[in-house]
């Protein structure tokens, strides 16, 4: 439960040394690292709107301004608008054959604004779509728009062009020869092709004038009524217009949501990748930690006193279809090991180049941040490993005892069942703490990691790797001292 | 944190053939339209009107004390209609909350003291956080946290969301026990 609403209390620590809960850290199963969400390049799989749940391709998101064409939002608190049917009286009531007309208009059932408080007509029944709310400067802004992309162009040919003086050894035969395609074009008489976009443009800069249109007068003179002035959010959600005044909100197309999947920045292998449909919650690729990477939860701790071993039982649970050996290693460990690696690093063997991006290669070979966790306890470190057997899905409908027949040390595992085992650790918080801090645990954890990757033709047998990493637990404040 | 044990006195409660355990403490109007589909708790003083339309929970549904569930209704020219309620597996409601939803997906957490209005759309894997009031024909898209008066997406929830929620729940109806007393007269 802790994932959902509880604050996190046992944190991994990521490649980055950023610490993270179990369930928002990825494992990449081709460079055996934990990865978080900084960790991971994010792509746009799809885009869907959020309350129709239709999925748009990325073109005609891009079209509309990455906004959903049939959804609108309430200018005002920003909840779904729903459509209200209403029953106008006809226009000549004296007709006996006239009927009255039903209509539309928008409605917010959180705050209660309809179209009908802004003056937009009501639409008739089976008309789609709703009237746009035109920007008076939509003309000049596409030309300026388009004047910059002009710019764009220019400068990236001037750039261009200064490169081509730059090179002195060319080995392209028209360029040898002199004849290239535009001095051909104009041999033969024909005009010089050009692109649209590189013709000057008439833009007229912007003059500034000396009145102010807007008098300020009446600010002075009449009282302010807070109810008709709309709220930064409000005015922020409109950006083309930013209306001072209620009367001037208009109903905002709903924003897309995405559907993203994840590449491990290292490798690009993709860590997890969501099913096309907005509808769907099932995923091609799901490399999340939670699944390979063995959970840990606090079950007991005792009140925490300074100079007293207090008593730590802490749940291991093994989610992978293979058998697992857990070992409990000092904080230290992995930093001894982290050094040696990177004087390795130091000298980088030849490797394969990834599919692209040097640069991201460049960045991932910076050292990791410092852990900010200040660890406030020993942990008594056991001496004996845990072995964990495999998930069983059905062994949850399985009430006969179990038979399970591991040599575990009594002092360690004090509980086990299926894939969990509860052990038993010693903390003593240190000297140094205050009454009340908050006490953080740390060790690191050593796991045996089935690969089911198949390397090579011949060797089908499961990988099997050593995989360590560093875990916070946070116990609660110091109760007092002994 | 593991979970810790939530004790209920036996007596009670009613346990059906199929492992629900519904408090005898709560108010179930039209029980013919209520179907628990099994493994579903439903404690004391919580509220189903199944006279209004049907309600059906999935497995593993947790529904705590003093929660109102009740279908939609839709006003129509002709009168009111109600809609059926659909709840899917693996959802927890939690304490004091109102559900007046059209539809509340599979693996949801609603926290405590939550308002869900009329007609709202609860995807798959979505969680309202305590206290949150979700205005009517509110559509809550999967993987979103939403939270507020009125609600509004605050957050995304994890990918293993759905597998956070079926450990959540099942744990949840494992750790609900009798209480010790009651086993001993029993």
């Amino acid at each position: 439960m802790a994932y959902i609403v509880e604050p996190d209390v046992v944190r991994y620590a990521c490649m980055c040394g950023l610490l993270k809960p179990i369930s928002r850290l990825y494992f990449c199963r081709h460079c055996l690292h934990l990865r978080c969400g900084f960790c991971v390049c994010h792509e746009v799989d799809s885009l869907f709107c959020g309350k129709c749940l239709e999925n748009l391709p990325s073109t005609e998101a891009k079209l509309k301004k990455n906004k959903c064409s049939n959804c609108l939002e309430c200018p005002s608190c920003h909840q779904q608008l729903s459509s209200k049917a209403a029953t106008v009286a006809p226009k000549n009531p004296e007709d006996p054959k006239a009927t009255p007309k039903k209509v539309i208009y928008l409605c917010c059932l959180n705050c209660r604004w309809t179209t009908r408080d802004v003056g937009i007509p009501d639409q008739e029944v089976g008309k789609s779509g709703w009237p746009e709310h035109e920007n008076v400067h939509t003309n000049r802004l596409n030309a300026i728009m388009n004047h910059y992309k002009k710019l764009v162009l220019k400068e990236k040919q001037q750039q261009m062009d200064k490169d081509k003086k730059q090179r002195k050894y060319t080995t392209s035969l028209a360029e040898r020869t002199g004849v290239t395609a535009s001095i051909l074009r104009k041999r033969l008489g024909m005009t010089e092709l050009k692109n649209p976009l590189l013709e000057a443009d008439d833009l007229k800069p912007a003059v500034a004038s000396k009145e102010i249109v807007d008098s300020i007068e009446h600010l002075l003179t009449t009282p302010i009524k807070l109810n008709d002035i709309t709220t930064i959010d409000q005015r922020l959600k409109l950006p083309d217009w930013q209306p001072t005044a209620v009367d001037k909100l208009y109903p905002v197309h709903k924003q897309l949501s995405v559907k993203r999947s994840l590449r491990c920045r290292s490798c690009e292998h993709n860590v997890s990748k969501p099913e096309y449909s907005p509808n769907s919650i099932k995923f091609k690729i799901q490399l999340f930690a939670y699944y390979h990477i063995p959970e840990i939860r606090i079950v007991t701790v005792e009140p925490l006193r300074i100079g007293k071993q207090c008593e730590l039982l802490i749940k291991l649970i093994n989610p992978t279809q293979h058998q697992t050996t857990i070992t409990i290693l000092p904080l230290e460990h992995l930093d001894a090991i982290q050094q040696e690696d990177t004087k390795v690093i130091e000298d980088p063997p030849e490797t394969k180049e990834p599919l692209s991006f040097q640069l991201l290669q460049s960045s991932l070979t910076s050292h990791p941040r410092q852990i900010n966790a200040k660890v406030g306890t020993d942990v008594s470190i056991p001496t004996s490993s845990i072995i964990l057997p495999a998930r069983d899905d059905a062994a949850e409908y399985d009430d006969t005892g179990e038979t399970q027949n591991f040599q575990d040390d009594p002092k360690l595992v004090v509980f086990r069942k299926s894939n969990k085992a509860v052990i038993k650790l010693l903390v003593a918080p240190m000297e140094n703490l205050e009454l009340g801090e908050e006490v953080i645990a740390g060790f690191t954890m050593q796991h045996v990691y089935t690969s089911t990757i198949a390397t090579t033709t011949e060797n089908k047998e499961p990988q099997k790797f050593d995989h360590k990493m560093k875990i916070y637990l946070t116990l609660g404040t110091l109760v007092g001292s002994q | 944190m593991e979970m810790r044990d939530i004790e209920y006195n036996k007596s009670s409660y009613v346990e059906t053939s199929l492992g629900n355990k519904v408090s005898r403490q709560t108010i179930l109007c039209g029980s013919q339209n209520i179907v628990l589909q099994g493994k579903v708790i439903v404690q004391q003083d919580s509220i189903i009107r199944g006279d209004l339309g049907n309600v059906r929970t999935g497995r593993y549904c947790i529904i705590s004390k003093d929660v109102v569930i009740r279908p939609a209704h839709k006003k129509f020219s002709k009168g009111v209609a109600f809609f059926p309620l659909n709840i899917g597996d693996h959802v927890y409601i939690g304490e004091k909350s109102i559900v007046n939803a059209a539809m509340v997906g599979s693996y949801v957490y609603i926290g405590k003291n939550c308002v869900i209005g009329r007609r709202c759309q609860l995807k798959d894997c979505c969680v309202i956080e305590d206290n949150t009031v979700l205005a009517p024909e509110t559509v809550v898209p999967s993987f979103t946290r939403y939270s507020g008066n009125p609600g509004v997406q605050v957050d995304d929830v994890p990918e293993c969301q759905m597998d956070l929620m079926v450990d959540f729940t099942r744990s949840y109806y494992q750790h609900f026990v009798p209480e010790k007393r009651s086993k001993v007269e029993s």
